[in-house]
C-alpha cells in the first residue's frame, strides 16, 4: 500500500470520527483541527486500527509529528504483519 | 407524525447520523435508542459526537432531569466521562438526561474524598463514582501466607473502601457508585492462583465479594468483576491505553462500565417495573393455540423446541417469585388461552399465577390500559412481552409509556432476552424480602437437617420429596410419548420404535395397556420420563416397551413403574407378567433390569432374554416415591 492509499483509506476513518469535513493531507496534525481533542485522538487511532487491521505499539502513534508520518508507521505495520 | 419512524425498527449510528443531518425532530429519541444498543466505544463516542453536534444545531430537546455526578478513581477518568455523559443521557424514557460532571484528578480520590475542603464537596454532587485503584488491591504478602493471614487482607481492603464510601456519603448526602474490582487477566502464578487467598486473581474476587456483602444501602456496586468475566478477562484491560493515558478499562470495556453506572443512576430515579405482559402463543408455547389445539403446542416434554419455551416460562416464574406481578395479553378467545394454564401438564405457569388475564381480541394496547387499571398501577410500570413486531409496534405508539421486549426468532433466547432487558432488578432490600429470606433460611436449615441424619442413599432418596404421577396414555401427552419411544437408546429394554399414529392408535387399543410416569422432586419438575406398554393376552401381559429417561435414573422410579405394571396387570385379571430384553449396542444398562426387579429367567438366546414374574406372589417395592394418581383411575383397563 502506497502512502498516498493509506491517507485515502484514512480519510474515511477520518469522516466517521468527526463527521465533518475534515481533509486528510500528509503536512495534517492535531494543531490544525480545532475540534480534534485527546477524545477524538483515541477514537481516530482505534479506528484505524480496525481499519488497518494493524496494531501499534505503546508511544508510537503520539511519536508521529503528522499523519504523513502516521501513514509511514501504518505502512510499516502492513508490511511487518504481511511478512508473518 | 412524530415517533412513527423511529420506533419502526432499532436504529444505528447511520440512521442517527441522517436524522442529524436532516435535522429531524426525532434523531433524539433515535439517538437514545442507538446509544442504549451501542456496543463498542467507537460508536458510542460517534454518537456522543452526533449529541454534541445536533446540540449546537439546535435541534429542539427536552431535558428531562439534570444528574449532578461526580467521577473519581485511581486511574484516567477521561475520555469514560464522555460515555457516561452519553449513556446517562440515554437512560432517559422521553427526553435526554443532562449530566452535570465533576471529574477528578489522576489518583487523587482518597485525598479527594478525605479533605473535608475539596472540589469534590463543593460540587455538591447527588451521585459519586469512584473507581478505586487496582494496584491498591494487591496481597502484600506471600502466596503462602495463611488463609486467615490471607482474608483478614482482604476484609481490611474492602473496610477502607466502604470507609472512604461512608465519608464521601456522610460529606456529601451523595449516592456512592463504587466499581469493583476488574478479575486479574494474567496467568499469575499458575494454578496455584486458586489454592491461595494471595493470588491478584483469588484476593480481588475476595475483596469484591467481602465489597459486596457488607455495602450499605447507600453504596451500589458497579459489577467490574461480572462485567468483565461476562466480556472475557483479557478483553477488558489494555497495556498499552493504561501506559499511554492511564485508562483503567480497555475501550470497548469502558462502554460496558458507562451503561452499568447509567443503569444505576437511572434506577436511582426510576422506580422499578412491577407487572409483565405476556403474549401467549409462540412467547409462552410454540404454536398457535387456537389452531393446534393442546395436543399441537410446543412445551416441555422431550423435544428441543418445547424445552425451550418451558426453560422461559421457568424465568418468569423466578422472576413472580420475586414479587413481579404476571399479567396476559393476548389475541384468542378466552377459552382456548386459559386452557394449557388448567389442563396442559407441561405448563410452568397456571391460571392461578396470572393477576389480570385478557384474552380476547379487542387491541393489545388497550387490554394493557384495562391491566394497568384493574391493578391499579401506572402504565409505567408494565413491561409488555411480545414474539410479533406488529403489536409491539402497536404497543410502542398508543401507549408509550409501556416498556416493550421483542423477542427474536428463536426461543432458545426468550429467556436470556427477558433477564437481560434488566426491567425486573431489585435494587433494594426491603423488610418483606428479608423476611421472606429468613423463611427461605429456616427451610434450607430443615433440608440441612435432613440431609445431615445420614449420607447414605436411603436418606438422600427421602430428602428428595420425590412425587411422581401416572397416567394412561393421553391425547396430550402423544407427540412426547412417541418422542420418546423414537428417541430413547439406553434405558430401552425392546428399543421398539413407534409413530405418532401408531401411539395415538393405542389410546383405543383394549390388548394393551399403556402409561406414562412423570416425576417431580423438590428441585423441580422432571417432565414425562417414563413410558410403558404392555399386551395382554388372556392370563399373561408381555411388557411390549419399557423406556426411561437416564436422568432419574437410581430413584426407585423402576420400582415404582413394575408395582404399576403388576397392579394392571391383575387388574387385567393377569397372572403372569414376562419381559424382554433385546440388547443393542445402546441399552447394555438394562440388561440386569429384570432380575433385579424380582423377575426370573425362563430363556436365553443371543437375540434375547426373557424373564417372567409371578404376579399373585409379588409384593410391591417399597419406596421414597409418593404416587399422586396411577393409571386407570376411572375406567377399569379391561373396559
Amino acid at each position: 500500500m502506497t502512502q498516498t492509499e493509506i491517507l485515502a483509506k484514512m480519510q474515511t476513518v477520518f469522516d466517521d470520527v468527526f463527521l465533518d469535513d475534515v481533509k486528510v493531507t500528509p503536512e495534517l496534525s492535531a494543531n490544525d483541527v480545532e475540534e480534534w481533542d485527546s477524545l477524538l485522538q483515541i477514537s481516530l487511532v482505534l479506528g484505524v486500527e480496525k481499519a488497518f487491521g494493524v496494531r501499534f505499539r505503546v508511544g508510537e502513534v503520539e511519536a508521529t509529528k503528522n499523519l504523513g508520518e502516521f501513514a509511514n508507521l501504518i505502512q510499516r505495520r502492513i508490511a511487518e504483519g504481511a511478512k508473518v | 407524525m412524530p415517533g412513527e419512524t423511529v420506533t419502526a425498527t432499532r436504529l444505528g449510528a447511520d440512521s442517527v447520523r441522517d436524522l442529524l443531518a436532516g435535522r429531524d425532530t426525532n434523531f433524539w429519541p433515535a439517538l437514545r435508542e442507538a446509544t442504549r444498543a451501542a456496543q463498542d466505544f467507537s460508536e458510542t463516542l460517534s454518537l456522543a459526537t452526533m449529541r454534541k453536534k445536533a446540540l449546537r444545531a439546535g435541534i429542539p430537546v427536552t431535558i428531562d432531569k439534570t444528574i449532578r455526578l461526580a467521577v473519581a478513581g485511581g486511574s484516567s477518568l477521561y475520555p469514560l466521562n464522555e460515555l457516561l455523559e452519553q449513556m446517562i443521557g440515554a437512560a432517559s424514557s422521553t427526553g435526554w438526561w443532562h449530566t452535570e460532571l465533576w471529574k477528578g484528578d489522576y489518583d487523587n480520590y482518597i485525598s479527594e474524598i478525605l479533605d473535608p475542603e475539596s472540589e469534590l464537596y463543593a460540587f455538591k454532587p447527588e451521585a459519586i463514582f469512584l473507581i478505586p485503584s487496582s494496584q491498591r488491591c494487591v496481597y502484600q504478602g506471600a502466596l503462602t501466607d495463611s488463609r486467615e493471614q490471607q482474608h483478614a487482607a482482604a476484609v481490611a481492603a474492602a473496610e477502607d473502601l466502604l470507609a472512604l464510601c461512608r465519608t464521601a456519603h456522610e460529606r456529601s448526602g451523595a449516592e456512592i457508585v463504587i466499581a469493583n474490582f476488574m478479575p486479574a487477566p494474567d496467568f499469575d502464578p499458575g494454578p496455584y492462583r486458586v489454592r491461595t487467598l494471595g493470588s491478584d486473581w483469588n484476593f480481588r474476587r475476595s475483596v469484591n465479594l467481602e465489597l459486596g456483602l457488607n455495602a450499605p444501602s447507600y453504596v451500589h456496586i458497579c459489577d467490574a468483576e461480572f462485567l468483565a468475566t461476562r466480556r472475557g478477562a483479557m478483553n477488558c484491560y489494555d497495556a498499552r491505553a493504561w501506559f499511554e493515558t492511564k485508562q483503567l478499562y480497555a475501550s470497548d470495556f469502558a462502554v460496558d462500565i458507562a451503561r452499568e453506572v447509567a443503569s444505576i443512576v437511572r434506577s436511582l430515579h426510576k422506580p422499578s417495573k412491577k407487572v409483565l405482559a405476556l403474549d401467549l402463543d409462540n412467547t409462552l408455547w410454540g404454536g398457535v393455540i387456537g389452531d393446534d389445539g393442546m395436543a399441537g403446542i410446543e412445551i416441555g416434554g422431550t423435544h428441543a423446541r418445547g424445552e425451550a419455551f418451558r426453560q422461559f416460562q421457568l424465568a418468569i416464574a423466578s422472576l413472580a417469585k420475586r414479587g413481579v406481578v404476571l399479567a396476559v395479553c393476548s389475541k384468542n378467545d378466552y377459552k382456548n388461552a386459559a386452557e394449557p394454564f388448567e389442563k396442559h401438564p407441561e405448563m410452568v405457569l397456571k391460571l392461578s399465577d396470572i393477576a389480570c388475564f385478557k384474552a380476547n381480541w379487542e387491541p393489545k394496547s388497550e387490554n394493557l390500559r384495562r391491566i394497568a387499571e384493574e391493578l391499579n398501577l401506572g402504565l409505567d410500570s408494565i413491561v409488555f412481552v411480545d414474539d410479533n413486531p406488529a403489536e409491539i409496534e402497536i404497543v410502542n405508539q398508543f401507549v408509550p409509556e409501556i416498556e416493550t421486549i421483542h423477542l427474536g426468532p428463536d426461543p432458545a433466547e426468550y429467556a436470556s432476552q427477558l433477564l437481560n432487558s434488566r426491567f425486573f432488578e431489585p435494587r433494594s432490600i426491603t423488610a418483606d424480602d428479608l423476611q421472606r429470606g429468613e423463611q427461605y433460611q429456616q427451610q434450607a436449615a430443615r433440608a440441612q437437617a435432613m440431609g445431615s441424619s445420614g449420607t447414605d442413599m436411603e436418606s438422600y432418596l427421602d430428602s428428595l420429596d420425590m412425587h411422581s404421577t401416572i397416567s394412561e396414555f393421553t391425547p396430550v401427552d402423544v407427540p412426547r410419548i412417541s418422542q420418546l419411544i423414537n428417541k430413547s437408546n439406553q434405558f430401552n429394554v425392546t428399543t421398539r420404535r413407534r409413530t405418532e399414529a401408531e401411539v395415538e392408535a393405542l389410546l383405543t387399543d383394549r390388548s394393551r395397556y399403556a402409561f406414562s410416569v412423570r416425576l417431580a422432586d423438590k428441585f423441580g419438575d422432571n417432565g414425562l420420563i417414563s413410558v410403558v406398554i404392555v399386551a395382554v393376552e388372556e392370563e399373561t401381559a408381555t411388557v411390549d416397551t419399557w423406556l426411561m429417561s437416564c436422568r432419574v435414573l437410581k430413584r426407585q422410579m423402576e420400582d415404582e413403574v413394575v408395582n404399576e405394571m403388576v397392579r394392571l396387570a391383575k387388574l387385567r385379571g393377569c397372572s403372569s407378567l414376562i419381559g424382554h430384553y433385546l440388547p443393542t449396542e445402546k441399552n447394555g444398562m438394562v440388561r440386569d433390569l429384570f432380575p433385579r426387579m424380582g423377575f426370573t429367567l425362563v430363556e436365553d438366546t443371543p437375540e434375547r432374554t426373557t424373564w417372567q414374574l409371578d404376579v399373585n406372589a409379588f409384593t410391591p417395592h417399597p419406596t421414597h416415591i409418593q404416587i399422586d394418581r396411577r393409571a386407570y383411575p376411572t375406567n377399569s383397563p379391561e373396559n
